[in-house]
């Protein structure tokens, strides 16, 4: 892979040894998929917090800050554990509070901007079309790609945190044109979307997931009007139980206004795919993994729920108030919950029984002392926090709509498909 | 027998293969704290990755996986080495940070060739994969 005069000086360690670090990782990451070159990028994210971290992360990322290494692009961070308003009330037991801290010192002093948020594109960290960028967080990547046109390769935080410092990422695959071609057309012609929501499409996109893999779909036959929840449903499901980096959606993307230039005048190499109404409903209940129907906790916010996303949950609950037995929390960044409080939603929240957290996302962070505080069975509006909440924390899961959750919440019982 | 394939990882990994047909999330998908798969109905739940060769076709899931590779790593409980069928990212960087030996695209299918339990060798310096067949039992 061919380097400039900087980059060699970064390999041979005169820009110290976290710069040294960094450029080894790329090196070898460009190496594997026969990169040319560096390119610059304008924008990274970086996603992991401590649950995933371990201790062995966290003195990872410690030695790379050690020696005065800077990040020299705008660099965003993903939520991490707890809301750092609300320690005492949250009851967050100190050991978890000591990890955040540490991890909290090393990005600062690594120089990331550190926003706790995987909506970081609603607050300052917006790419251009065209701009080449390093975002983990599968999530956001495949929403970067496929909704602004910006290209991410679905970069791990140890590259992205490597492009933050060198300020450059190996071009292949999802930064070259001739790898963003679509790869198989998905129609949904079949399906009654004029009367789907969110969850429906987040149904609908954990099914595919498993299809689609790492190839790259066109989506047909969807509707222009889809709203940006529901496009966010799709995509950040189709990265749970698939790998894939870029969706056209036919109307939406911008590099596919139609299907003929999603696949670049190319036919496409792989078969048709048509889901069914069948496939989705059992895609329903395979997401959900409880089998008890009395509700622990509901909660929202994954990805963080945006200012529209708590306005409507507070409307669904209106004058109710959520059962005594049962939590519900509103996970999201620190400057939509300023906005709730300017907005007096989140007195209207508290005084129904509900909690808006910021700084955490619904999939995560906040499970390791949610278990230990004796919550096991959750019900939730994201396919994506669903999976890593079992997955990773052996929660017990129930999936459904926002409207199913917050009646859940007031029940104290699973309200939604069993 | 030998089959050629590319290096995403020099070096060399001995080890009895255990292999998925399925994607694997290293986060959710495998417990760093011991190796073992515990994805709800995923092919390999409940068996060990730990010291064996990690056969499958290719990465999923979250972009953190590679945190997780690592913790495994450091406790002992990651595989020796990884044969995809094609690498992706999160995978790839797994391997490169904590350098176990990996390669991808063979150019044999490697799901016709190595079955769970075959002594396999990665060659990933010279780039390719020897399997001794497990002797029927």
């Amino acid at each position: 892979m061919e380097l400039n005069e900087r980059q060699k000086r970064m390999l041979d360690g005169k820009e110290g040894r976290g710069a040294r670090k960094a450029m080894e990782i790329l090196v070898a990451y460009g190496k594997c998929y026969l990169a040319e070159r560096l390119i610059p990028v304008t924008s990274v994210h970086i996603a992991g917090n401590f649950p995933v971290l371990m201790d062995e992360g966290i003195e990872w990322l410690e030695d790379l800050a050690a020696e005065g290494t800077r990040v020299t692009v705008f660099t965003t961070k993903n939520p991490e554990m707890y809301d750092f308003e609300e320690t005492d009330e949250l009851s967050i037991p100190m050991a978890y509070q000591v990890r955040q801290n540490r991890i909290h010192n090393a990005l600062k002093s690594l120089g990331v901007t550190l926003t706790y948020s995987c909506h970081h594109y609603l607050v300052g960290n917006v790419p251009r079309f065209g701009d080449h960028i390093a975002w983990a967080s599968s999530g956001s990547q495949v929403f970067a790609n496929s909704v602004i046109g910006a290209r991410s390769n679905r970069d791990g935080d140890h590259v992205a945190l490597a492009a933050a410092i060198t300020g450059a990422i190996p071009g292949w695959g999802l930064h070259l044109d001739e790898n963003r071609k679509g790869e198989l057309v998905i129609d949904v012609g079949r399906l009654d979307l004029e009367n789907y929501g969110p969850a429906d499409y987040k149904a609908l996109g954990w099914h595919l997931g498993k299809i689609v893999g790492t190839r790259i779909p066109v989506f047909v036959n969807l509707p222009r009007d889809m709203a940006i929840e529901e496009i966010k449903g799709l995509l950040y499901t189709l990265t749970v139980t698939g790998a894939t980096g870029l969706v056209h959606l036919v109307g939406i993307t911008p590099e596919a206004m139609t299907a003929e230039a999603a696949f670049g005048g190319d036919p496409p190499p792989f078969p048709e795919i048509t889901p069914s109404q069948e496939e989705v409903n059992h895609a329903y209940l395979d997401i959900s993994s409880s089998a008890e129907e009395k509700v622990d906790m509901v909660i929202f916010g994954c990805p963080q729920c945006s200012i529209q996303e708590v306005a409507e949950i507070a409307d669904l609950l209106g004058d109710r108030k959520v059962h005594p037995e049962t939590r519900l929390w509103i996970c999201t960044s620190a400057w939509v919950k300023t906005l709730c409080k300017r907005m007096g939603l989140l007195a209207d929240l508290r005084a129904g029984g509900v909690r808006v957290v910021a700084d955490v996302g619904a999939a995560d962070g906040p499970h390791l002392y949610l278990r230990e505080q004796g919550v096991r069975v959750l019900a939730m509006n994201s396919a994506r926090g669903s999976y890593y909440a079992h997955n990773l924390f052996a929660m017990d899961t129930w999936f459904g709509s926002t409207k199913e959750c917050v009646d859940s919440a007031v029940s104290g019982r699973w309200e939604g498909r069993k | 027998m030998k089959i050629k394939a590319k290096t995403v990882v020099p070096g060399i990994a001995k080890g009895e293969a255990i292999v998925s047909r399925t994607a694997i999330s290293f986060t959710g998908g495998m417990d760093p704290e011991t190796g073992i798969i515990r994805e709800l109905g995923h092919e390999l739940e409940g068996q060990s990755v730990e010291g064996k060769i990690l056969v499958f076709p290719t990465g999923k899931g979250s972009t953190t996986g590679s945190w997780q590779f690592y913790a495994a790593f450091k406790r002992g409980h990651a595989p020796q080495g990884i044969i995809n069928v094609k690498a992706e990212g999160v995978v790839a960087i797994s391997a490169i940070i904590t350098e176990t030996p990996m390669v991808h695209e063979l150019e044999e299918d490697p799901f016709e060739y190595i079955k769970n339990g075959d002594f396999v060798t990665i060659n990933a310096d010279e780039g390719f994969v020897d399997i001794q067949k497990k002797e029927p039992s």
